[in-house]
Order: structure tokens, then C-alpha cells, then sequence
């Protein structure tokens, strides 16, 4: 992390959750790890369902040193929270928001647009099913999808096709929790003997953990909390007459500090698209 | 200079301020946190980093998950030592997120209150029904859901925010001192640094929702019966 901003404040903003510890322990891992770097003059995390909350996080970065914060979704794709929840509780005005007092805060992509995304899913994918053949497994990506934006889904589409290009696995597909292909329906979609399922969630919280396994059938009942529970799941399950694999989650991989940061770099090198936030 | 949470911080201990919320801070070379209800247990856990705050807050003494954490139910049987002030600042981000911030900005008299009409007005998606909550059920509401002591869970925060622009409190069954600032909501009425306030947390919001369902569920059953 080479990029030092000695005047700038990085502000993570998470989901939480209500109900389970573990969908902010991402953002605060990272945040500890961002902070022990000394890249910016303070680090902190925000959510939505939890403590501090966004609406909190109006009150903080009042040094008159830091002239500048860069906001940064921890979340997967671009979609209803990062295009309607965070700018409305944030107060941003657009990409860039000028405070009274001068200091501008910088409204960053969310950390899944970041490239090395893809890389981090074909990681897991290849630990959670070491030495099975790729040719004969298909590789499921699993978003959330809603129906309240349509840009839930895009992300997750776009690893897809990222993947397929590359030409390893029998068949790289999407499957969502909550619209069509749906995951619940894996055992129709793919064909091969294999089947490898990512979910594309930051943290092991509510819906990659507890939810998703339900609907795949390897849990009959939502089970506890992963830090709650004293193993992993164990790979490979047998259902419907094929091996299948569960992976956890991307955002607790340490590669993803480095991602927060560097989304925050890309904000001052990327053009910048000025209008107002829809 | 300090930064102006630490700042805050530091007059406040140098009033002589016990802690925060459920915490005691004891100025050793650096200073020492722990459950201020622990303040004479010799037997306690010890940790050293202000990061081990996070793991500390994250369950109460039943392991179950603390999504408040500013609600009565710290865990107890830990002490932690931290080096300096910066460390301490640390750590209390982590035990009570955003309070710092929140008690520097009142201290410089900056800080804005959200009325809870205002707050659940601004809702979208699934939480937008929230607003259909009339101020009857704001009062039963608030009045069980933010109480100090014996509350569901209950929040040791001091509400700052109206219910509306009319500047009515938000439950007349609260007492008066859950409204002032610098009251110690965990009643041992002692000098500390109060948890304040100054808008709904995400929480009461969901809870505003589904007394607003649970309303409409009723109205409709009894339409129902009403019918047959």
C-alpha cells in the first residue's frame, strides 16, 4: 500500500446485521488492517443495521486536518443500497459532496467491482474442491438479486462471464437467493458430476452462511452463527447423486484491504462521472 | 492537537468522569476498561489490544449476539489494558460505535437531532411502512424498546431526538432523565460520560415496522371476522 493520504479519512460502510455476529467482521477486520497500514489519517466503518450507524458517521472525521473522506461500499455489486440507501443517509449529493467547512467527500465503486474480485472467487473455488476435475464440475456464482434494483444482479453476472472465458469449468452459471435462476434449484441447472457453489457475499453472515445452505439442502434448518459453530461445513456434500461444494465467503480474505484501498485510488484516476446520484 | 473525540475524551476524565455506559476506565500508566460492575473482581480475563474491544462487545454473558451495543447487557469478567489515550479511543469506538463523535460534537455544540418522524419519513424499500406508526404506538413503542433498565433489550443511550417537529417527547413512559444528557442511565447515578442519542438507530426503525404490520395483520383479521 504505497498510496499514503496523511490528509484523508477512509470510511468502509458495511450491511450488519440484526442477527448475526459475524456480516460486519469483514469491515472491521479490514478497517484494523487499513489502520495498522497508516495509509489515511483514520479509518472507520459505518452500517446499516448496526452500530455506528451511517447516520453517525455524518459526526465523524471532524479534524480539520482531514480534508478529505473516501467512501467505500463494502458491498458486492452496485444496487439498491449503494445507489439509494447510502447517499440518502450519507447526505451525498453525487460522487462528490463538499461539507460545509470545505471537507469533500469522495463516494467511491463498492468493492466488488474491484477485478481482483473474480480472482478471489476462482481461489475459493479451488480450495473448497482440491483435485476435483474442473472439466467435469460446474461452478455456481450466488448473488442475492431483488427485486428493488435492478442492478443487484450485474455483478454477479459479470463474474460469470469473466470466468467462462477462461474456460476452465464445464459450465460457469449465476443463481440468486431471491429472483430466477434460483439457487434452490441447483440440482435442475447443472448437469455434471460436480458442482461447485461461491457464494458472492462479503461476509459469512445471514444469507451466505445461514440461508443459502438451506436452500441448497445441505442444511435442513438455518443453523447458528459461523462463529458460533466449531467446524466448517465439510466438503463435499452428496445430493441428487452429485458431489457439491460449499464455499464461503470473499470479504474476509486479507486481499481485500488491499481492495478497499485501492478502490478509494481509483476514485482520483478514474474519470469521473459528475451527475448527481439517481 | 488532539483529535477532537480524544479531546472530549480527556476533559471528560479529567472531570472526574468514572467511564461510559457500562464501563469503567481507571487511569493506570495508560488506562485500564472493565465492566463497571466487575470494578472489584480480582478474578479477570485479561486482553491488551484496543482491537479485542470488538470480540469483548460482541456477545453478552449467554453468548447470545449484542446487535445494540449500547443496550444494558456488556459482558463482564475481562479486563483491558490499553496504553495511551489514542488506544483508549480506539476501544471505546468499538464498545459504544459512534458515542465519542456524538459527546464531541454536543460538547461544541454541534450536534443536530433527527426527529423520529423525520427519520422514518426518509425510509425506502421495505422499511417505508415504518412511517405509518401513529404516535400512540411511538409512545408504547419507544417507551418499551429504548427503556434504560428492563427494556427489549433496552438502550442506556439519552434520547435528544422529538418524536415530530413539534418537538413532543417520544414516550411519556419514560422517565424525564432519560431525556437529559449528562444523567447516568445505568441509575447507579454516578459521574460518567453519557451515551447520547441524537437520531433512531436502524433497530427502533425495524421495530416501528413491524408494529406497523403487526397493526395492519390484526386490522385485517378482525375485518375478516367481521365479515363472516
Amino acid at each position: 500500500m504505497d498510496w499514503q493520504q496523511p490528509e484523508s479519512a477512509l470510511l468502509i460502510v458495511g450491511h450488519g446485521s440484526t442477527v448475526n455476529p459475524d456480516s460486519s467482521a469483514p469491515s472491521l477486520a479490514q478497517a484494523e488492517a487499513i489502520r495498522e497500514h497508516g495509509v489515511f489519517r483514520e479509518v472507520a466503518c459505518c452500517f446499516w443495521k448496526e452500530e455506528p450507524s451511517l447516520r453517525d458517521a455524518l459526526l465523524f472525521f471532524r479534524e480539520p486536518e482531514i480534508r478529505e473522506v473516501y467512501v467505500v461500499p463494502n458491498f458486492i455489486s452496485e444496487g439498491y443500497f449503494t445507489e439509494t440507501v447510502i447517499p440518502r443517509e450519507l447526505e451525498l449529493e453525487g460522487r462528490l459532496t463538499t461539507r460545509p467547512g470545505g471537507q469533500v467527500w469522495k463516494y467511491c465503486e463498492p468493492a466488488g467491482n474491484h477485478p481482483a474480485v473474480t480472482e478471489l472467487l476462482l481461489r475459493r473455488a479451488r480450495e473448497i474442491a482440491p483435485g476435483v476435475a474442473a472439466a467435469e464440475t460446474t461452478l455456481l456464482i450466488v448473488g442475492h438479486g431483488t427485486a428493488l434494483n435492478e442492478n443487484s444482479a450485474v455483478a454477479a453476472k459479470r463474474e460469470v462471464e469473466k470466468i467462462s472465458a477462461l474456460d476452465t469449468y464445464a459450465s460457469v452459471q449465476n443463481a440468486y437467493m431471491e429472483e430466477a435462476p434460483l439457487i434452490s434449484d441447483w440440482a435442475r441447472l447443472t448437469t455434471t458430476p460436480n458442482v461447485v457453489v461461491v457464494p458472492f457475499f462479503i461476509s459469512d453472515g445471514l444469507h451466505s452462511y445461514q440461508d443459502i445452505p438451506v436452500l441448497l439442502g445441505i442444511e435442513s434448518e438455518t443453523t447458528a452463527a459461523a462463529s458460533q459453530r466449531e467446524v466448517f461445513r465439510r466438503n463435499p456434500h452428496r445430493h441428487h447423486g452429485r458431489d457439491l461444494y460449499y464455499a464461503s465467503a470473499i470479504g474476509t480474505e486479507p486481499k481485500f484491504a488491499e481492495i478497499l484501498v485501492e478502490q478509494a485510488a481509483a476514485f482520483d484516476t478514474a474519470a469521473l462521472d459528475l451527475s448527481p446520484i439517481a | 492537537m488532539l483529535p477532537r473525540a480524544e479531546r472530549a475524551l480527556s476533559d471528560w476524565l479529567a472531570s472526574g468522569a468514572r467511564g461510559i455506559g457500562q464501563l469503567l476506565i481507571v487511569k493506570t500508566g495508560g488506562f485500564s476498561l472493565r465492566h463497571r460492575e466487575d470494578e472489584a473482581r480480582a478474578d479477570l480475563q485479561v486482553f491488551r489490544s484496543p482491537n479485542d474491544a470488538t470480540e469483548l462487545a460482541r456477545l453478552d454473558d449467554a453468548e447470545n449476539y449484542r446487535p445494540l451495543k449500547t443496550a444494558p447487557n456488556l459482558r463482564h469478567g475481562w479486563v483491558l489494558e490499553l496504553a495511551d489515550l489514542p488506544a483508549l479511543r480506539l476501544a471505546l469506538d468499538l464498545f459504544y460505535p459512534g458515542r465519542l463523535p456524538a459527546l464531541a460534537a454536543w460538547e461544541a455544540n454541534q450536534l443536530a437531532t433527527t426527529p423520529l418522524r423525520a427519520t422514518l419519513d426518509r425510509q425506502t424499500g421495505m422499511y417505508r411502512s415504518a412511517a405509518k406508526i401513529s404516535d400512540g404506538e411511538i409512545d408504547e413503542l419507544v417507551g418499551r424498546f429504548c427503556r434504560s433498565r428492563g427494556g427489549e433489550p433496552g438502550c442506556l443511550r439519552t434520547i435528544l431526538w422529538a418524536r415530530d417537529m413539534t418537538g413532543a417527547r417520544p414516550s411519556l413512559r419514560l422517565p424525564l432523565d432519560k431525556f437529559i444528557a449528562p444523567v447516568d442511565q445505568t441509575e447507579r447515578g454516578e459521574h460518567v460520560m453519557p451515551l447520547l442519542c441524537q437520531e433512531a438507530c436502524n433497530l427502533l426503525v425495524a421495530e416501528a415496522r413491524k408494529v406497523v404490520k403487526d397493526s395492519s395483520n390484526r386490522a385485517e383479521r378482525t375485518g375478516f371476522e367481521g365479515s363472516c
